[in-house]
């Protein structure tokens, strides 16, 4: 078996090791962001006056808030922050001393959770659809969900790479939380995770179209809702992968320059 | 073999003045000062040969060991381990070196040690049969075995540090690293590590750098030392030589009824410093002897005396 089958093995692993948290993150986190935003949403449509807005229902509104907290934790994983951590406090020494490459290493552990949370939806997403959406689950609901799954697993591909470029600035800098802040601030708020980007004006999606931030959650949440043309799919996998590319070219230039910066304190 | 050349390595920080006023001024210039953390050094060891590096704390042992190791680049001078250049990072080297290093955790925190050893198996592409052997030679030896299946965090730290040793050496490296192995561990930890390394080192011969600031470490373990002092080698040889270097003093160590303490004084000034201490002090108890290997090196870490 190659290595980073046991890689993704023992993360799984760390994930199951405590119980308590594993549930309170598993069900939760998430059922309680869902309680908060749906309480919320439908004191802006009762004092609105409206069963629409920005071609949201309640309910539909109700399911974007249910993926939209998962696919945030898809991305954000449970391992981002840590390289910054490690390279702070010298742990980071640990995966130079492997005969392997830090950054596949890093990568597999990171889109391990990815997959945990991406699992997570799968779940979550089908006891909504059969046990509380009033609308019926079909065969093109779950090719939708299936569709916007990978496009998760992409997005999440693409900010764990902008993730690792911020985290490695801290060869130079020591401490880059704020940076790792403003990251999750961008994505949240051009990608759709505060409010659907469709409550954004139209010149700022306009804007937004070429960056990476609207197919972070916004394409995969609203391909699962089924709100999204094949042509849109596809238009956004293009961009979102060249993003991963770029993304990728420079983490590894950073890192040929960073690497001399490395003094592995704490040892 | 390990083969150093001028080796030497620089670091570069910020000073900030102390205080609230200093922090505020930190914010908008920031005053760098450069530390040679090892002045150029030149080191060659052989295969199955094991080195003592002593030296006080900040005297450049672990700069040393983190560059052989490849963590860090130096800022001049070359080096090459089994053929390799450590920095280079070449996989075939990685699997050929360990790096044990007493005050950092490598194995992970949260899974049972043999959880880790199956993945360090696959990392280090370990036959199944050198693996099952080396996992029984290591768990018998260290005496761990009803640990293994345990979490790593809640293990004593003297089980933890057999559990790193285990972790670090499944692979059968050629050129082992060992950055203080007994720190903080109790007598009885240290005297079962230490006895642990030398039965490896008789096993296997691989090269080994071992830094400690425990004296019976090295001389249990170390034939040849290397003794470093503000990233200057001020002796390298055989451990046995070195009390050589002080073969005209002899020590006394006196007990009065204020103090104890003790005097390094020449051969030939023994009569008259004895004389002297008896008429100044209420001496209880007087011993004069040859000085200690520890007494030796402390006395080339302060003074930076320079072999014969």
């Amino acid at each position: 078996m190659k290595w980073w089958r046991y890689v993704v093995a023992m993360e799984l692993r760390k994930l199951l090791a405590y119980r308590s948290d594993f549930w309170i993150t598993f069900l939760g986190q998430t059922l309680i962001q869902l309680l908060v935003a749906r309480a919320l949403w439908q004191m802006i449509f009762a004092t609105q006056s409206v069963s629409v807005m920005q071609g949201f229902t309640l309910e539909m509104m109700t399911l974007y808030y249910l993926i939209v907290p998962i696919g945030m934790k898809i991305l954000t994983g449970e391992n981002i922050g840590f390289l910054a951590r490690e390279i702070y406090d010298g742990t980071f020494t640990r995966y130079l001393l492997y005969p392997l490459s830090v950054f596949q290493y890093k990568t597999i552990t990171y889109l391990t959770y990815s997959f945990f949370y991406t699992t997570q939806l799968l779940i979550l997403y089908s006891i909504f659809r059969i046990f509380i959406s009033e609308a019926p689950y079909t065969m093109t609901d779950m090719g939708n969900l299936l569709a916007g799954m990978a496009l998760f697993m992409m997005a999440a591909m693409a900010y764990g790479m902008m993730a690792l470029m911020i985290e490695m600035v801290s060869l130079w800098a020591d401490n880059i939380w704020s940076l790792m802040v403003m990251l999750r601030f961008f994505t949240s708020f051009f990608g759709g995770g505060f409010v659907p980007l469709t409550f954004l004006p139209q010149w700022a999606q306009d804007a937004l179209v070429w960056t990476p931030f609207p197919y972070l959650v916004s394409l995969p949440a609203r391909t699962i809702m089924g709100l999204t043309t094949f042509e849109e799919v596809a238009r956004g996998s293009v961009i979102i992968g060249v993003w991963i590319l770029v993304f990728m070219e420079i983490v590894k230039l950073i890192w040929k320059r960073g690497q001399y910066k490395y003094t592995g304190v704490g040892i | 073999m390990i083969e150093v050349k001028n080796l030497q390595k620089n670091f570069t920080s910020h000073v900030k003045e102390p205080g609230l006023k200093g922090s505020l001024a930190s914010l908008f210039s920031r005053k760098m000062v450069t530390k040679q953390a090892l002045k150029p050094v030149n080191l060659t060891i052989n295969q199955g040969e094991i080195i003592g590096l002593i030296g006080s704390n900040g005297a450049g042992k672990t700069t040393l060991i983190k560059m052989l190791a490849g963590i860090v680049h130096p800022t001049a001078g070359e080096a090459t381990v089994l053929g390799y250049v450590p920095w280079e990072r070449a996989n075939d080297y990685r699997k050929q070196m360990a790096l044990i290093m007493g005050q950092k955790n490598q194995v992970w925190w949260d899974l049972p040690a043999l959880d880790s050893f199956i993945l360090l198996k696959e990392i280090y592409q370990i036959p199944l049969a050198q693996y099952k052997y080396n996992i029984e030679f290591l768990a018998e030896t260290l005496m761990i075995k009803d640990q293994l299946k345990t979490q790593v965090r809640k293990l004593s730290l003297g089980e933890r540090m057999k559990v790193e040793l285990m972790a670090a050496l499944l692979h059968n490296p050629k050129v082992i690293f060992l950055d203080e192995p007994t720190i903080g561990l109790d007598i009885s930890a240290q005297k079962a590590v230490r006895g642990f390394l030398r039965q490896y080192q008789k096993e296997f011969r691989p090269m080994t750098i071992l830094t400690s600031h425990y004296m019976e470490d090295i001389k249990e373990l170390c034939p040849r030392i290397v003794i470093i002092k503000e990233g200057e080698f001020v002796y390298d040889g055989p451990l046995a030589e070195v009390q050589r270097m002080m073969g005209d003093e002899k020590v006394l160590s006196v007990t009065t009824r204020e103090k104890t303490f003790k005097v390094s004084v020449p051969r030939h000034e023994l009569s008259k410093k004895t004389h002297e201490i008896f008429e100044e002090n209420y001496v209880l108890d007087l011993n004069i002897h040859d000085p200690s290997i520890e007494d030796v090196i402390e006395s080339i870490m302060r003074s930076g005396v320079s072999p014969t």
